[in-house]
């Protein structure tokens, strides 16, 4: 697709399905006109999406379709299956927009605690949308609570228009983590405490 | 038949009936309950560590953990236990073992057998755990060479290959085989995944009743588990 204008700030949307089980139906999702319109109104540039090891089929077929609407979008799409060297470089540029006049992006993910982590320590929004093929899904419970804290926006697939606007919403009062120990819990030393108590470690 | 008159059953039975009672005894000294207090030891004196990295979010939560309680480096050995051809896990631990620098001891990266892959057959699985507990029993004895005894201490957050691990430790202790005069004594410090925020999983169910610790991430899962020993110490990850 066309370069982006340099009059805009490159602005990444990072979608990432996890390394583990596939999620088709959220790379659909978010490869359609539907979502890159969405985009476009926010001002992103990029979407980059990580869509799995088997995914490259679905990735061309979906880029085709959306490369042949009338209305084509200006949201420069790229995407890779898997990358060894870890997603941390994609995650910096959802941050950074890749240089210093660069806009934060967004990253939009399975629910995998790992990439939840990742983002939340990186200080960057991010959608979490809890995959529903998936059986034993406890996922949902994490995406849940932490979107009830305020510190990511539960996403739900038929509307990631609306995560989209949530998500820049969060971007304004983003909180920090790892959250600080509150009430009962502010003397604890964590998972340090128990080790140097398992050991008889003695603690000055 | 002559085997099976009534002087020689009784002498079975009173045996039997002897070794179920030692069986039992055996079994319930090992409970996490009745283990004696840690024996209190100097930081700096040799200390192993191993820590299981479970794959995926596992491992990036356990990375997250360690370097956030800043305690690996108490140990003058570390073994990372990742599932075979887990490796993302096994780059995970080099690069937080070059983070950390070469002076804080020695460590090694281990492979086991997986105990489950995702979408396994249910049938064939006992099979392959079987031979993920000969993997673990295997790493979990001193090396040939003797650079690394029993661990000390074993820390896990989980899934199938952490359970089978804790549950090959207490194998070992079962029958008498750890570190002497406190060291390698193989305690258990188990970390239920920072995505459980209503229910333990079940390898937190199953684990609550083998290890000495249980953590949860969640402030509701406070007391939850076999004899409510799940302790909330704050968020972890």
């Amino acid at each position: 697709m066309s370069d982006a204008p340099l009059t805009r700030s490159r602005k990444v949307c990072f979608v990432t399905i996890g390394a583990t089980a596939s999620f088709s139906a959220l790379v659909r999702a978010t490869i359609s006109s539907t979502f890159c319109h969405s985009l476009e109104q926010h001002q992103y540039t990029d979407l980059i999406v990580q869509y799995g090891a088997d995914g490259h089929g679905l990735f061309q077929s979906l880029l085709q379709d959306v490369n042949s609407q009338q209305e084509a979008t200006g949201i420069n799409v790229s995407g890779f299956g898997l990358d060894t060297n870890g997603l941390e470089q994609y995650m910096m540029l959802a941050k950074t927009g890749g240089d210093s006049s660069g806009a934060e992006g967004l990253v939009v993910s399975h629910a995998g605690s790992g990439t939840i982590l990742h983002a939340l320590r990186l200080d960057v929004p991010i959608v979490v949308v809890p995959n529903s093929e998936l059986l034993d899904n406890h996922q949902i419970e994490l995406a849940e609570a932490l979107a009830e804290q305020e510190y990511v926006v539960h996403g739900r697939l038929e509307n990631l228009s609306q995560a989209l606007q949530d998500a820049e919403k969060l971007r304004v009062r983003q909180k920090a983590w790892p959250p600080v120990n509150s009430g009962t819990h502010r003397q604890t030393r964590g998972l340090a405490g128990v080790v140097d108590e398992e050991m008889g470690f003695s603690v000055e | 038949m002559a085997l099976l008159n009534a002087p020689v059953l009784a002498v079975l039975a009173t045996f039997a009936l002897f070794a179920l009672q030692l069986i039992t005894l055996r079994l319930l000294s090992l409970a996490p309950q009745r283990r004696p207090p840690p024996t209190p030891r100097q930081l700096g004196t040799p200390a192993h560590l191993l820590i299981v990295l479970g794959s995926g979010g596992h491992t990036a939560e356990m990375i997250s953990m360690l370097r956030r309680s800043n305690t690996c480096s108490k140990f003058s050995h570390r073994t990372w236990l990742v599932s075979s051809g887990d490796s993302f896990s096994a780059a995970f631990a080099k690069e937080f073992e070059q983070e950390m620098g070469e002076k804080k001891g020695t460590y090694r990266v281990v492979e086991v057998r997986r105990a489950r892959k995702i979408h396994q057959s249910l049938l064939s699985s006992p099979w392959t755990c079987l031979l993920c507990l000969w993997d673990c029993l295997r790493w979990l004895r001193p090396s040939s060479d003797r650079h690394y005894g029993y661990p000390d201490l074993v820390i896990t957050n989980g899934p199938a290959t952490a359970t089978i691990l804790v549950f090959a430790s207490v194998l070992l202790r079962f029958l008498g085989l750890q570190g002497s005069d406190g060291a390698g004594e193989m305690r258990t410090i188990y970390v239920e995944s920072w995505a459980r925020v209503k229910r333990l999983s079940l390898s937190g169910r199953l684990l609550c009743w083998l290890v000495d610790r249980v953590l949860v991430q969640w402030e509701q899962l406070q007391g939850a588990g076999a004899g409510g020993r799940a302790e909330f110490k704050g968020v972890l990850v």
